[in-house]
């Protein structure tokens, strides 16, 4: 446990039911891979320290959300302090690609006042026979909505570590150029610790903060 | 016990154990802690204590009303109206007095951001009513004449130990701190309240102010304090492995607190707007029905029980499954289990066999910090140790034993068709705390008597605040999870009403 971190960033992680949201996360906070997992209640707690440049920590608080229909309500609670968000589908399931736009506008309609910065993100990549969206397809989607895509894999450990620090990266561009700020009473992102170094001018507490879906 | 070495001293002596070093075996009876803990007690201060973060409320102070139920009657005529939500709980006895108040009272609030405090206009709160300023007074009073009081108050809670070991409270001012030991002492009795103000009008205005934030907001407040302090400090490896807020905060406690205290407050605004919705007979027999299911929440059996053996393992997780599949819920308890059984095999070792953990710790510090080691040092980083884990163990524990108080809350809301009623889950949350509860307190006696035996070379002005910020601690984790199950009452109540609409219908 290191104590010293820059910012810390609330990440919520979305999708619907069995595309192995819990898992991903899992493999990335734990390092390793469940092989059966009940499915989530509510909502479940997770973090990480995510290094991004040398000496710069971001301590990630990752917000891990039930994909089952009946508790909507509860996971509707977290859009809105989230700063940035992965939002999953498997490859191999038709139906939860085709829900992802739906995803997108429950937390449009959720995150009011604020923006999440979304990653889409197809995960289960491991099995490519079984698959059923493509690539590109995915990527076009995607680019539609101003996200980046990735696919993943939880057993596999494939492009775990970087669908995370990629998005925790874009998100701290955004937070150095000022785009995103620290607010009173917005939980997305706070300013941290920083060891000994020059904090330089990176803690912006402007209380205006941009779009950027 | 990969611990940093703290060695100060350069002394170079071979680290060889003696015979005295195997002080571990005997001293398992509270008995020897008692003796070793006692001299200091008056003049030391708790340096790595930390006094449980405040946001009681004055209610806290009523430790002598006994029927707090008939009480709340007299006092509010409306059973749903504030007043009886904060008083009408707690009454098994007089330990593990807790944040509940404020913390049931502060769910009411519409629309509060989790750390954004926003004004209350409820102009009942911080006003204390004159059964309370009736206790405060007794209270003050009683402080003075230490002795005489504090002897006689029953100590049979689960931190029953304690009522062996003579107290001493010192008045100074104002606030009536007490040193050494103090934390012991409150334990058994006023758990937080020890500091309690002579001052009646300050009283008033601390509970004012800290009303309006819940227990999450106080408890993440002191984390960040924390966070914030050790930073500045060189100091902050070992700190932080000691600190009880960071750690609860590492096991997710406190994100499931939050979470915890959301459906409770979205709860609780439900039940005020379907009661208001509603008038007459429907009204009347609703409101019996609440009544009823409240007083499952008032934790009685804390009372009569009394000191109870340390369960086995098994017993232990037998008791909690049971009582946990008596919720019908699809969610099960093995995190915690796993845990806690992990922890008791933890402080079983060192006690069975404290020469070959001994001899290990040795090595180990031969190799981290080559001819450095002096017995002395040895010594010192294994009870050091044994706090680090017994306060990392309590954090732990409360965490999870929260996050289920917070997944129960999920599926009773959101969960299938219940088959159970309210009532009979209720009944079987709150035995659950009484017995974790009880666990946590059974758990900090082992730690402690280890430490003492660990540490039984030490001068008690090393050991004393580390095992006083044990009892402290484990009594704070005692009063988090009494907290958090009274969070589930709104939770109970919506699952009551449901059925009860639902009946007819189906």
């Amino acid at each position: 446990m290191e104590a010293i971190w820059l910012y810390q960033f609330r990440l919520i992680v979305i999708g619907d039911s069995t595309v192995g949201k819990s898992c991903l996360i899992r493999r990335f906070t734990e390092g390793r891979f469940a092989q059966v997992s009940d499915p989530t209640v509510g909502v479940d707690f997770f973090s990480r320290l995510v290094e991004i440049e040398p000496g710069k920590r971001i301590k990630l608080q990752i917000w891990d959300t039930a994909g089952q229909e009946r508790f909507r309500s509860i996971t509707r609670a977290y859009y809105r302090n989230s700063v940035g968000g992965l939002l999953l589908f498997d490859i191999t399931n038709r139906r939860s690609f085709q829900n992802v736009h739906e995803w997108l506008e429950e937390t449009k309609v959720h995150v009011q006042p604020y923006q999440i910065v979304f990653v889409l993100v197809g995960h289960k990549c491991d099995l490519d026979t079984q698959r059923q969206v493509t690539r590109h397809e995915a990527e076009k989607l995607a680019a539609a909505y101003g996200m980046k895509y990735i696919e993943t894999s939880a057993r596999d450990a494939i492009n775990v570590e970087k669908a995370f620090t990629d998005l925790t990266r874009d998100i701290y561009e955004l937070v150095k150029r000022g785009e995103i700020t620290i607010q009173e009473g917005w939980e997305g992102v706070k300013s941290g610790f920083v060891p000994n170094v020059v904090h330089s001018s990176e803690e912006v507490v402007k209380s205006e903060r941009r779009c950027l879906c | 016990m990969s611990d940093k070495d703290d060695t100060e001293t350069p002394v170079v002596t071979k680290a060889t154990p003696s015979p005295e070093d195997g002080n571990c075996e005997p001293a398992r009876n509270s008995e020897s802690a008692d003796q070793s803990t006692k001299p200091e007690s008056k003049s030391e201060p708790v340096a790595s204590t930390r006094k449980r973060p405040e946001a009681r409320s004055s209610h806290d102070l009523d430790t002598a009303d006994i029927h707090p139920v008939q009480e709340s009657q007299a006092l509010g005529k409306d059973p749903f109206s504030k007043e009886v939500a904060q008083t009408g709980w707690g009454y098994w006895g007089s330990w593990g007095k807790s944040l509940l108040s404020s913390a049931s009272a502060t769910v009411a609030t519409v629309g509060q951001g989790i750390s954004n405090v926003i004004e209350k206009a409820e102009n009942s709160l911080g006003i204390p009513s004159p059964v309370e300023i009736s206790t405060q007074v007794q209270y003050a009073s009683g402080d003075t004449n230490t002795k005489g009081n504090e002897s006689t108050s029953p100590v049979a809670g689960p931190f029953g130990v304690f009522s062996t070991i003579s107290t001493a409270v010192q008045s100074t001012g104002k606030s009536v701190i007490s040193g050494g030991l103090d934390a012991l002492e409150f334990i058994g009795k006023k758990t937080m309240d020890v500091i309690a103000e002579g001052d009646p009008g300050f009283r008033k205005t601390k509970g004012l102010i800290n009303r309006n934030s819940t227990l999450s907001q106080v408890l993440r407040e002191a984390k960040e304090k924390e966070e914030l302090r050790t930073t500045n400090e060189v100091t902050m490896e070992t700190d932080r492995k000691t600190h009880y807020g960071l750690l609860f905060d590492e096991f997710q406690g406190l994100s499931h607190l939050e979470a915890l205290e959301m459906l409770s407050r979205e709860s609780e605004i439900k039940v005020k707007s379907i009661l208001n919705s509603l008038s007459g007979e429907e009204l009347d027999t609703l409101k019996l029905d609440l009544e009823q299911l409240k007083e499952t929440f008032s934790l009685e059996e804390f009372c009569d029980e009394e000191e109870e053996e340390k369960k086995g393992d098994e017993d232990f997780t037998k008791e909690i499954m049971e009582l946990f599949s008596q919720l019908h819920i699809s969610c099960r308890p093995e995190k915690l289990t796993r845990a806690r059984n992990a922890a008791y095999e933890w402080i079983e070792t060192p006690l069975k066999k404290p020469l070959v953990e001994k001899e290990e710790e040795e090595k180990y510090l031969e190799i981290q910090s080559t001819e450095q080691v002096n017995k002395k040092s040895v010594e010192c980083l294994f009870f050091q140790d044994i706090h680090a884990f017994a306060i990392r163990s309590l954090a732990e524990l409360t965490a999870y034993s929260i996050e289920l108080f917070h997944k129960t809350a999920a599926l009773v809301l959101h969960g299938q068709k219940q088959e159970v009623t309210a009532i009979e889950r209720s009944r079987a949350l709150s035995q659950m705390t009484v017995v974790l509860c009880k666990d946590l307190s059974i758990m900090s006696k082992e730690f402690t008597t280890c430490l003492t035996s660990a540490g039984v070379k030490e001068k008690a002005d090393v050991l004393n605040p580390l095992i006083t910020a044990v009892f402290l601690e484990a009594s704070n984790s005692a009063s988090y999870i009494q907290d958090a199950f009274q969070l589930l009452l709104p939770v109970l109540e919506i699952s009551l009403i449901e059925s009860k609409t639902q009946l007819p219908q189906a």
